[in-house]
């Protein structure tokens, strides 16, 4: 009799662990179905301050006084080389501004900087999370570029102060580009780890250091071309190519805000 | 103190730092020892959560923005299932 009575209560108990659980699963799947930012929202706020945090200590803020102002001398010997290469790129750049505002084509759009908050392979989704959102008029328009004018993806959510970039070499991503000194139209298919592939017609002729480029008024360089696997069976050859930047070192990006 | 709520508690820490780096294959394997020796490690759901809130949860993406959460209501479930056939 006892021993019934305590089955029932084990029962009884289950059984609203289950409702209660199951209430909670409701409430949570309808947060994220008519809230999708409530939760992101949350925990990327408690978490920027320790991303942030991590981001300066990898920059090198606890290391010695010694070993920073070395790092500092050096450092100022490097941009005293680069400027005086930079005055050359400058000047080319100019020129080419000059020629693009006579023929009323000039670029308009503003770059800010963002710092990589966290990058593949560890993030998840092979995405990247930069430190500036909505704070700095980001949208899901916004392109992504590394430095050296790389395009490299764009921005695929924003909050508050963080946003999430999807890399167009993540899995399944497509983005039109042009390809060798033909600059042949293809199609960039992602592969993860920022690598693309792309099909074209045997006839094209490409090879291994080819320039990859999106096709813009301003061609903005998107990858090298690294490898072509060609089977004389097939009319097509699958062209293989990545960014001149590593995407697992990206530290700092700069990010197009429209309308601004 | 009982004495399984300090390793749980160890285990906690640690699936939520590796959670907060993204390192899923820290916490994967983490989130399936919790689920087997604790009852009611709802810890992994949460986890689940706050993975896909900080690294996914992208518009576009689909079902595969959600592979956190799917995955960690798979282990609890599954797990929680499996411990009662198991220890008869």
């Amino acid at each position: 009799m006892t021993y019934l009575q305590a089955n029932n209560r084990s029962n009884k108990r289950q059984k609203r662990t289950i409702l209660v659980s199951g209430i909670v699963v409701l409430i949570i799947a309808a947060l994220i179905f008519w809230t999708p930012h409530f939760f992101p929202s949350i925990f990327n706020t408690i978490v920027r301050p320790f991303w942030r945090m991590e981001f300066s200590l990898q920059s090198g803020s606890l290391r010695s006084p010694t070993q920073l102002l070395n790092e500092n001398e050096n450092l100022k010997q490097q941009l005293a080389d680069a400027q005086v290469r930079m005055q050359t790129i400058q000047a080319t750049e100019t020129e080419n501004a000059e020629l693009k505002a006579m023929l009323g084509r000039a670029s308009t759009t503003p770059r800010i900087l963002a710092a990589v908050l966290k990058r593949p392979p560890f993030s998840g989704y092979d995405e990247i999370i930069i430190d500036a959102g909505l704070d700095k008029g980001f949208s899901t328009t916004s392109l992504v570029y590394a430095s050296g004018n790389i395009l490299i993806g764009k921005v695929s959510d924003v909050l508050g102060e963080t946003s999430k970039v999807t890399l167009f070499s993540s899995p399944g991503q497509k983005y039109d580009v042009l390809i060798g000194a033909e600059h042949a139209p293809a199609v960039a298919v992602g592969r993860g780890g920022g690598q693309y592939e792309a099909q074209l017609s045997r006839d094209v002729k490409v090879v291994e250091g080819d320039v990859v480029v999106s096709p813009s008024l301003n061609d903005k360089a998107f990858g090298i071309v690294t490898g072509v696997l060609s089977d004389p069976a097939q009319p097509f050859e699958t062209v293989l190519f990545a960014p001149p930047v590593n995407v697992y070192q990206l530290r700092w990006v700069l990010v197009n805000v429209k309308g601004k | 103190m009982n004495k399984k709520i300090l390793p749980r508690i160890i285990i906690d820490l640690i699936l939520f730092l590796s959670v907060l780096n993204g390192w899923w294959f820290v916490a994967l394997p983490l989130g399936l020892i919790g689920a087997y020796m604790y009852a009611h490690f709802v810890e992994i759901i949460i986890a689940g959560i706050i993975y896909d809130s900080l690294f996914g949860y992208i518009p576009g993406m689909g079902n595969r923005a959600y592979i956190g959460t799917i995955v960690a209501v798979v282990i609890y479930g599954t797990l929680s299932g499996l411990k009662k056939v198991v220890r008869k």
